[in-house]
Formats: structure tokens, C-alpha cells, sequence
């Protein structure tokens, strides 16, 4: 281990792949809620909370120990404090496994949310952030605590990298951007209005900016690529996603009481959000082969280039096929919006984290050899798997828009009958990812445990 | 263009679209109060009923929610509230195959809990949800008083006929080969429970004598 820091690293892969691990096996259990709402102890409610809230905090803690990796490369130095990465590290998984718990005791006993100082004491309910207000400043404090540990390492050494420029300031805005969702309203539309600066600003804003940064760390990392010339692309694929993704937010002001002009700002900035996705296809491709180095981390390279395409497919294609308003005014609140969901943050965010692991993991552990065939077969499996997941939820969505917006049908009649063999297919699909991550799981904790070569 | 303007273009462009966000934001926050009903005491101890619950950990709300269960932005628009409070505090009785559980929600809970949706049903959504073409291009097509009625009262909100409708209710779709009865229908049309004890059905007492027969006799033909 060249620095002792990477072993902060280390610790947050491993905990950020058996969140990945607990994650899909909640979602399996929500799949065959679809078909049997009662299969389990749980209710769907806190079995959802479970499977978003697991997968949102496996990646922040993935891209927690990433940027650990990053800043102490860039810099060519330790961290400025190891044991305050350390205390951050296991104060984030003792608050996550409180946060958890609250959860299920919640959901065995609905009453024990009581309300404590103005807020629900086990979960807020409200999605994606159904973390308690208590919960909430202890996230805050931890993220602080990290980003003061990686400012300060960067100050010491003076090296100000255009990649820890981005990254920095992209896990900056989105510490930010937690804070529009810890405040009470009585209003459900300002509620949700601001709530959506959270989610939209978080997923199509600064988790952006973080991806372009380590798309670029990666390619200069795998291919020894110009670092000036991935700089400077960064700069206008992060540009690109700002300028199309901060005004996109008008796409989720459509329908939940704002102003009508929010159609007009939302569909004409979120119509161009793919551009610079698929100009992170381009550069992935351009640099891949202009530098035509020979790549030892072929799964590295493999998953870096499948996150670019998948990112634009998921979060591009996928978004951009319901963001009209023409078109939304029916799909919105339907399984496609399920659908979109699923492929986007497998291919913006899943694969970018696993990417960052595999090109990371073998220089943190000195391997200069490892087998790569199993990191293959989990991507193969994880990704097959979730495109069928995701054909089944659009063709469920497209049953769904036509026959209950279009043709008036109940809601409840086309979840139970008509869309029953797109709950069977997914739920099958789900076992076939789940076979991908037990292989990931297992390869990346070997790979964590294994001797240097 | 070099680094350097590329990096300008990043930094200063962001930070206009985020002035510009700014800007539609402060506008918004004026107009939203405008757009939705006064918020009461009761609008928002139910508001809290939702958030203690996590409602949305399974059903919509303005279409943002977990897409397993209906959206509830309009759900005290069509359905009666009587039907609803009886569902809110024990699903199962009233709907045997609810995939909704028993929250143990009290009855001021579910009281404060519909009067917030009765708020979220009148907010300009700018007309979301659309009303389906189907329902739209058959309204007042009806032949015959009764089923003319049927469409008034809005009963497939509730019921269905030949898969069109809601789930809240039976299916009439053959009730006239399980009611033949036009009697019977008159007596629970006046008074649901009478007949049916536990019923969650609304009284339809406003109804005239002929409306009631005639609301029957149709009944009776769905076989």
C-alpha cells in the first residue's frame, strides 16, 4: 500500500458493496411485493425505503472512498488526517445501521414514529430522504468532516488538479444541496418543490459533476491519457450537464402545483440533457483509442467505457423519452418513470462506483496481476439482468400509460392482471443481478483481503 | 479552446443557470399559495398524517411517490369520504384482497388525513391528471335513465362493468345474475348497510322513487 489513507478507501468499498449486496436483496423482496403484497414481515413502504435509501448511501460511500483515493494521488501525499477519515468512516456506519434500524422497528410498529421536537422520530417520510432530522445532521456532519479532511490535504500539498478542482466541488455542491431538504413545510407543493432540489440537483447536477471527474481520473489512470486534454473535456461535459441539468429541474415542476411556465423551462433544458452524456460516450471511445496504450486493467477499462454508455442510455435516453410535458402529462407517476429510474442509476452511478473499485483496488493492493474473468461475469450478469429488468418495467409502464391515463382503466386492475407477467419477468431478472452482485461482493472482498503480489 | 476558457465556460455558465434558478424560484414561492387552497390546522396535522406514515413509501402524490399503490392527489375527488375513512382505518374489512395493511391510524388521524387530500384534490396542477380519451369520449352516452344515473353518480368510480371502472367496490359486471332482485336494489341503494352489513357504500337516499327504480332495473340487466 503506497499510503496508509488508502486503507479508508478500502474500508468504504468494502462496506459500500455489501450495502450494494443488501440493497438488491430488499429489491427482490419489492419485486415479489408486486405479485404478493404480504410475502414478507416488512411492509412495501419500509421495504422500498430500505432498497433506495441502501442504494443512495452505497454510493456515496463508494464515491467517499474514492475520493479519498483521488485526493491523496493527486496530491501525492497522506490524507491530513487519517484517524479523522478513520472516525468518519465508522460514525457513517454506526449512524446508516442506526438509521436502519429506526426503519424496521417503524415498519413492525407504524406508531413508534412519534413526533419528537416538530419531527417524526424513526423516518420522515419522505422519499429518498426518509432519514430522521437527527439522522440528518449527523449525515451533515460527517460529510463535513470528510470534505475538511480532503480541503486540507489538498492545501498542505498545493496541488490544485483540475480533477480534484471538479470532484471537490461537485461532492461540495452536493452536501449543499441536502440542506433544501431539512425544513418543515406546510405546503405539499412547496414540500415536494424543494425535495426536488435535493433529488434533481443531487442525481442530475453534482453526482454528475463527480462522474466526469472520475470518468477523467480513470481514463488518465487506466491509459495514461493527456491529462490536459481529459481536463479540458471535463470542463465542458460538466459545464454541459450544469447548464442543461440545473434549469432541467423545471422538469419535475410540470404537475405538482407550480407555475405553467416551469413546461417550458423544464422541457426545453431537459430535452438537451443527454449532449453531454453522450459526449462522455465520445470521449471514453476517443481517448480509449487514440491513446492505444496496452491496458493491463482490461475489466477497469471495460467498466469505465460501459458506464459512459450506459449513463447516457439510462439517464439520457431513458429521461429524455418522458420529459416533454406533451408526453409526461401521461407517463408521470407510471412504471416508466420506474424504469428510468433503475437503468439510470445503474449505468450513471452503479457501474461508475464498481468501475472506480476495479481501477482503483489492484493499485491500492499492489496487484499487478489478478484474475479479471470474475469481475467479467458479475458485470454480465448485473447488466443483462438489469436490461431485461428495465424492459419489463417500460413495457409494464406502457401498459400502465395506455390503459389507465389513456383509456381510464382502475389503477389497481392493471397493476394486478394486466401487468402480471412484467412483475414475474422482473422478479426473475432480479435473481440473475443477484447472482452478478454475490460474484462482485466476492471478488471485491477478496481482492481487499489478498496479499500483495 | 484551452483549458482555461473551457474551465471559465464551466464556472461562470453554472453559475448563471443557477442565478436563473434562483430567480424562477423566488418567483414560484410567490405564486404557489395563490394556485392551492388555504392551508387549515387540519390540512396540516393530516399532512403530518402522511409523512408519520410514509404514505409514499408506497402510493403517488402529485405522481412523485413509489408507484405501488394509486396516487392520491385527487383520491377524495371521486371516492366518498365515508368509504374512505372506513378504508383508512381498517382496509381489509371493507376490501378483502387490499394490498394495503392496517396502519392503526386513529380516527382523527384519518379525518385529518382527508381533509390534506381534500387539499392536494384542489391545487392547479395544471390539469394533472389528464382525464382519459376513453371516459371522455363515452361521457353521457348512456341509453336508458338508468344508466344515464349510473354515470351521474359517478359509479364505476367505485365499481366495475366489464373491467371498466374502480376496484373499491364489487364488480357489477353480472350483479344482475347474483341480484336479480330489483326490490333488493332498491332497499340498498336507499340504505347500503341495511342489507349489507358492515357496507362502506354511501347512502343514495336523495335519489327520487322512479331515479332509484330506474337506477335498479339496469342493474338487473348486467348479466
Amino acid at each position: 500500500m503506497k499510503y496508509q489513507s488508502h486503507q479508508i478507501s478500502l474500508n468504504f468499498y468494502t462496506a459500500s458493496v455489501l450495502l450494494f449486496l443488501v440493497q438488491v436483496l430488499v429489491g427482490i423482496i419489492a419485486a415479489l411485493q408486486f405479485m404478493w403484497p404480504d410475502f414478507f414481515i416488512l411492509n412495501f413502504n419500509t421495504i422500498r425505503t430500505l432498497h433506495i435509501n441502501a442504494l443512495v448511501v452505497w454510493l456515496l460511500m463508494g464515491m467517499m472512498g474514492a475520493t479519498y483515493y483521488v485526493v491523496t494521488e493527486e496530491s501525492e501525499s497522506e490524507l491530513w488526517s487519517i484517524p479523522m477519515a478513520q472516525f468518519q468512516f465508522w460514525a457513517t456506519v454506526i449512524a446508516v445501521t442506526a438509521v436502519v434500524a429506526g426503519y424496521i422497528v417503524m415498519g413492525l410498529y407504524p406508531q413508534a414514529n412519534m413526533e419528537v421536537f416538530g419531527t417524526r422520530l424513526l423516518n420522515e417520510g419522505r422519499e429518498y430522504i426518509e432519514a430522521p432530522r437527527w439522522a440528518d445532521v449527523l449525515i451533515v456532519v460527517s460529510v463535513l468532516l470528510f470534505l475538511f479532511n480532503c480541503f486540507m490535504t489538498v492545501l498542505k500539498t498545493r496541488k490544485f488538479t483540475a480533477v480534484q478542482g471538479v470532484l471537490l466541488g461537485g461532492l461540495t455542491f452536493l452536501a449543499l444541496m441536502y440542506l433544501p431538504g431539512m425544513f418543515y413545510t406546510k405546503s405539499m407543493v412547496k414540500d415536494q418543490f424543494w425535495w426536488w432540489w435535493v433529488v434533481h440537483l443531487w442525481v442530475e447536477g453534482s453526482w454528475e459533476m463527480i462522474a466526469a471527474a472520475l470518468l477523467a481520473f480513470m481514463l488518465h489512470k487506466l491509459l495514461g491519457a493527456d491529462v490536459k486534454v481529459l481536463a479540458k473535456w471535463m470542463y465542458i461535459e460538466t459545464g454541459l450537464v450544469l447548464f442543461t441539468g440545473i434549469l432541467g429541474l423545471g422538469h419535475h415542476y410540470y404537475w405538482i402545483g407550480t407555475p405553467k411556465y416551469w413546461l417550458w423551462v423544464g422541457g426545453f433544458f431537459s430535452s438537451l440533457e443527454p449532449i453531454p452524456l453522450l459526449l462522455m460516450v465520445w470521449d471514453a471511445f476517443r481517448t480509449t483509442r487514440e491513446t492505444r496504450a496496452p491496458v493491463q486493467n482490461r475489466i477497469g477499462l471495460y467498466l469505465t467505457v460501459a458506464h459512459a454508455i450506459f449513463n447516457f442510455v439510462g439517464a439520457g435516453l431513458w429521461g429524455v423519452i418522458h420529459t416533454l410535458p406533451q408526453v409526461n402529462k401521461w407517463t408521470h407517476g407510471t412504471q416508466i418513470t420506474t424504469a428510468h429510474g433503475h437503468l439510470a442509476f445503474y449505468g450513471a452511478y452503479v457501474l461508475l462506483i464498481v468501475a472506480i473499485i476495479y481501477v482503483t483496488l489492484p493499485s491500492i493492493r499492489n496487484l499487478k496481476e489478478f484474475n479479471q474473468s470474475r469481475g467479467f461475469q458479475s458485470f454480465w450478469w448485473m447488466t443483462i439482468s438489469m436490461v431485461f429488468i428495465v424492459l419489463s418495467i417500460t413495457g409494464a409502464g406502457m401498459v400502465q400509460t395506455y390503459l389507465e391515463r389513456l383509456l381510464g382503466l382502475d389503477y389497481v386492475t392493471v397493476k394486478a392482471s394486466y401487468n402480471l407477467w412484467f412483475w414475474i419477468f422482473r422478479a426473475i431478472f432480479g435473481v440473475g443481478f443477484l447472482v452478478g452482485v454475490l460474484i462482485l461482493v466476492k471478488d471485491v472482498l477478496s481482492l481487499v483481503r489478498r496479499p500483495a503480489s | 479552446m484551452s483549458n482555461n476558457s473551457a474551465k471559465n465556460l464551466f464556472i461562470y455558465g453554472s453559475l448563471i443557470c443557477f442565478i436563473a434558478l434562483i430567480v424562477l424560484t423566488i418567483d414560484t414561492m410567490g405564486t404557489l399559495d395563490k394556485r392551492a387552497p388555504e392551508i387549515t390546522e387540519k390540512v396540516d396535522a393530516g399532512k403530518k398524517v402522511w409523512h408519520k406514515y410514509d404514505c409514499i413509501g408506497c402510493h403517488t402524490i402529485f405522481g412523485n411517490g413509489s408507484y405501488f399503490a394509486p396516487d392520491m392527489t385527487k383520491a377524495t375527488e371521486r371516492k366518498p369520504k365515508g368509504y374512505l375513512k372506513k378504508f383508512l382505518l381498517d382496509p381489509r374489512t371493507i376490501k378483502p384482497d387490499a394490498a394495503m395493511p392496517r396502519l392503526g391510524m386513529s380516527e382523527e388521524e384519518a379525518d385529518d388525513l382527508l381533509a390534506f387530500l381534500d387539499w392536494t384534490s384542489k391545487v392547479d396542477t395544471n390539469n394533472w391528471p389528464p382525464k382519459p380519451v376513453l371516459a371522455v369520449a363515452t361521457a353521457g352516452r348512456g341509453s336508458g335513465q338508468g344508466q344515464m344515473l349510473f354515470q351521474k353518480h359517478d359509479c364505476a368510480a367505485c365499481h366495475q362493468i366489464q373491467g371498466l371502472g374502480g376496484t373499491a367496490g364489487p364488480d357489477l359486471t353480472n350483479v344482475g345474475n347474483r341480484r336479480p332482485d330489483i326490490d333488493w336494489h332498491i332497499r340498498h341503494l336507499k340504505d347500503p348497510s341495511s342489507v349489507v352489513s358492515g357496507s362502506a357504500m354511501p347512502a343514495f337516499a336523495n335519489l327520487t322513487d322512479e331515479e332509484l327504480k330506474a337506477l335498479a332495473e339496469y342493474l338487473t340487466t348486467l348479466k
